[in-house]
């Protein structure tokens, strides 16, 4: 927020942006390419879901009905209609969104476990769609999804397009998080009756940055599809979506950087080290576990106390003195504007 | 049609015991644990492996049921619950008994296996009985006799007086020197064993499979939120409504739009009645 | 500028009658205590003001709308403000961050333009950080601005609830038992600055047990008891009020 960056945190971030562009040069094989493809998409879709739970507190466990939505509108309108692909991924963006706003409309007003259930039961509820609906999705089957179009229609292409749409997403919510709005949605998720004494209509914000995650949920969708090729109704289930939700939760609420590195950890961990994806979901299930109870505020706030730890600050006890001039030059510039 | 009917009514009487175990367990913590639907799914799977595979006695592979859901149950208040309840942070429940629920179904999935397995008949019988089959009236026995028992038991048992006091007050509860946390272990040790009971009497109607608890955890959580948080005969009629009304809407409409309709029916009676048919609104105070 | 007026205000809850054909007026440039016995009513009257609560009966009004009905937001953007009796702060953000909060209702950029990073925005995110800073300064938490709001002391977080609340620009502010917890000397303090806000012609609306406090500093004093008023008046015909002993003060 109003933290002012350190000299050394640019460089950290000028060196890991200069690092993740260059990575199809320096990524050994193919099959980490795809991962770092894969850990793009997801993070397309968790960066939106992260104002949604990790700023606004709203505990969406169903976004993967949302992801679904935005592959099928793709492999629909790219595949079967042979539209421009990349419209097509705006489009997927679009219908997300929609779709988002849809869900957000009924449930977004019901208190905490109410909606978590609601959006558990959209992404249900899609899963039943898309296999009733099997003239436009192939039911049970399935659909083969075309790869997006030149310049993007090699791997590392599509790398460079999962890059420059992830970095822009990432920069949209970096720009929401560190202002006022940013604000408004930490006081919706830490204290709804102080966010409502300084007047944020919470059903409306809520409602807006739901939205904007059923964009970003429906582009991850378009670009999931692609980089799958084939997508079946088993491709979206339900544990997918609280993969993402976990993601958010152990790297941290009300931070950016922790869910990345969280989606990294989580999506990364169960592909190298074998008896991990064994174990599948009840690796995330004892993660988030873990996470809540041993340190509530994720990773993000475990830096922040091992940072803090190393240099330590002391507080002082201070007696509060007001400054009654300033004070009165202050409140009574605020009568005047 | 007589069919539809009383199908409807044996899948509602299992929602309908959801619905109950919720409320066994928001009585003493004001949680919903979304692990309640698992807890059904323990009983069916254990059921079918005791009877099954092992040979037991029905009556045996019932109790090993129970014993397994109370132990599930105990170990959820433990690890998931006490510990949160007293951070200021709210809805962390929520991640932890997620969490939990997450844990035993991929833990009963990796041994268990992952396709459904039937579930032994209980009672001997042969399939030609219709609608007198036993996958149809055992459920509603189940949940007559579980409505029934609870009010006793809050009405006429010292500890059931006990839960009634906490769940109208935790604080004046723990004032007159109520052990706040060892009745509210109890009553999660009391709902495991519930929900096992009602995943084992309905056994052959979800079959002994890993996957039922989530489903049950939101068609559960459907019948209770409809019926009245709380309110037990809320429970029984929103779970039973539910059953039919699904029921009847796959038999109009086709199984495919099945879930569709369910929470199209939740969504439409929160936005109508948010509190439920037999709930009471609550007064937010600052 | 006119003041803010309750009416006859009835409120219920259930069969429980909190607050009883309750009028009351506050006006801009004054210091109005609202004193009685715990349960008598006070904090209901704080909440059905800046409307957490809805009157059962009677009504609120501002320059002649009726705000009984209206949603807390809206009063909050026609400039009512409130502090609370456990501060509500948000203690994740900075100090700096909380006390911005409060400038919300002067926010003119949306969402998008937010996402984008517009001049606009960034215009408007340095114009309330120099006007929350003022206001920090100005109560004193001048060496805490980039500090965690759970790390601060009482006092602090106290002050800190008071300059969200300036941030807002009010024209009324309502403090709920500002000066709960606070040392003799932090007392002092508080009672300047509510001074400095009168001065500035702000209506402020002091909720108060410390009644020494509030005869102090305030220009006049409503007190309830069960829920109705029993004596309004300048600080010295309350408290030589037989009543107001009998009840509240003691002998």
């Amino acid at each position: 927020m109003t933290n002012t960056r350190s000299p050394a945190g640019s460089a950290g971030l000028l060196a890991g942006g200069v690092a993740l562009a260059t990575l199809p040069l320096w990524v050994g094989d193919f099959y980490q390419l795809h991962l770092a493809q894969l850990i793009g998409v997801y993070w397309i879709l968790i960066v939106g879901l992260n104002l949604v739970v990790g700023f606004t507190g709203q505990l969406s466990i169903g976004h993967v009905g949302l992801l679904a939505i935005g592959a099928y509108t793709f492999a629909f309108l790219a595949g079967t209609h042979e539209l421009n692909p990349l419209f097509a991924i705006a489009i997927a963006g679009v219908i997300g969104g929609l779709c988002g706003l849809l869900l957000g409309l009924p449930s977004l007003r019901l208190p905490g476990f109410y909606f978590a259930m609601t959006t558990m039961a959209f992404s249900l509820i899609v899963t039943e769609l898309t296999l009733a609906q099997d003239e436009i999705t192939g039911g049970g089957i399935g659909l083969a999804v075309p790869g997006v179009s030149a310049p993007f229609d090699t791997p590392d292409g599509l790398y460079w397009l999962i890059l420059i749409v992830g970095g822009l997403v990432t920069w949209l919510t970096w720009n929401v998080s560190r202002c006022m709005w940013g604000r408004s949605l930490i006081a919706i998720r830490d204290s709804e009756i102080t966010a409502m004494a300084v007047g944020i209509s919470l059903f409306r914000a809520k409602l807006i940055v739901f939205v904007f995650s059923g964009v970003t949920a429906g582009v991850a969708g378009a670009l999931f599809a692609s980089l799958q090729s084939y997508i079946t109704p088993d491709t979206f289930v339900f544990e997918l979506g609280l993969f993402f939700f976990v993601c958010i939760i152990i790297g941290g609420r009300g931070s950016i950087l922790g869910p990345f590195i969280g989606t990294i950890i989580l999506t990364a961990l169960p592909e190298l080290v074998a008896p991990l994806a064994k174990l599948g979901n009840f690796f995330y299930g004892l993660t988030l576990l873990a996470v809540v109870l041993l340190i509530p505020e994720g990773l993000q706030r475990l830096f922040e106390v091992l940072a803090e730890k190393l240099r330590p600050r002391r507080i002082e006890s201070h007696v509060v003195t007001p400054d009654l001039t300033r004070l009165a030059a202050a409140i009574r510039e605020g009568q005047s504007s | 049609m007589l069919l539809v009917i009383v199908s409807g009514l044996a899948v509602g009487a299992l929602y309908a015991a959801t619905a109950l175990v919720y409320n066994v367990m928001f009585s003493t913590s004001k949680v919903l644990s979304v692990t309640t639907g698992h807890l059904c799914m323990l009983g069916g799977v254990f059921g079918a492996w005791l009877v099954s595979d092992l040979g037991v006695p029905s009556v045996l592979g019932l109790a090993g049921a129970a014993l397994v859901g109370a132990a599930f149950g105990f170990l959820t208040e433990i690890v998931a619950i006490r510990r949160v309840l007293s951070r200021p942070v709210e809805h962390l429940w929520l991640l932890t008994t997620l969490a939990m629920a997450t844990m035993v179904q991929q833990a009963v999935g990796l041994w268990w296996g992952t396709e459904p397995r039937p579930f032994p008949r209980l009672i001997p019988q042969d399939f030609s009985a219709g609608v007198m089959d036993q996958k149809y009236w055992l459920p509603i026995v189940t949940v007559i006799v579980m409505v029934l028992g609870l009010e006793f038991f809050y009405r006429r048992t010292m500890y059931g007086k006990v839960f009634v006091a906490m769940s109208e007050d935790v604080f004046a509860a723990q004032a007159r020197g109520i052990a706040t946390s060892r009745v509210r272990s109890l009553s999660y040790v009391i709902a495991g064993a519930l929900g096992a009971v009602a995943g084992f009497a309905a056994g052959q109607l979800t079959f002994a499979f890993f996957a039922v608890g989530h489903g049950l955890t939101l068609y559960g959580f459907i019948a209770l939120a409809a019926g009245g948080l709380g309110s037990n005969v809320g429970a029984l009629v929103g779970g039973l409504a539910l059953g039919l009304f699904s029921t009847f809407a796959t038999y109009f409409f086709g199984g495919e739009y099945q879930q569709t309709i369910a929470v199209g029916l939740l969504i439409v009676v929160l936005l109508l009645k948010p509190e439920g048919i037999f709930g009471q609104r609550q007064v937010r105070a600052v | 500028m006119t003041a803010l007026q309750v009416t006859d205000v009835t409120k219920s809850f259930g069969g429980l009658t909190a607050l009883d054909q309750v009028s009351l007026e506050l006006r801009p440039g004054e210091v109005h205590g609202l004193i009685g016995p715990n349960g008598s009513g006070k904090t209901t009257l704080l909440n059905l003001l800046s409307g957490y609560y809805e009157p059962t009966k009677g009504d609120i009004r501002l320059d002649g709308e009726d705000l009984s009905r209206t949603r807390v937001q809206h009063r909050a953007r026609l400039g009512i403000a409130r502090t609370f009796q456990k501060p509500r702060l948000l203690g994740t953000m900075t100090v700096l961050d909380n006390a911005m909060l409060g400038a919300w209702r002067d926010v003119g950029s949306n969402f998008l333009g937010t996402a984008l990073s517009l001049g606009r925005t960034r215009r408007e995110e340095r114009e309330f950080a120099r006007r929350a800073g003022e206001l920090l300064m100005g109560v004193g938490l001048g060496h805490a601005v980039h500090r965690r709001a759970d790390l601060l002391e009482h006092a602090e977080q106290r002050f800190l609830e008071i300059a969200r609340a300036l941030a807002m620009r009010p024209k009324f502010i309502m403090l709920d038992e500002p000066a709960g917890g606070l040392t003799a000397l932090e007392t002092e303090h508080l009672g300047r600055i509510i001074q400095v806000m009168r001065d500035a012609g702000l209506g402020v609306l002091l909720v108060e047990h410390h009644t020494d406090f509030v005869f102090r500093i305030c220009d006049r004093v409503t007190t309830l008891d069960l829920g109705k008023v029993i004596k309004r008046g300048t600080p010295d015909e309350v408290r030589k009020d037989p009543e107001v002993i009998r009840v509240y003060l003691g002998a």
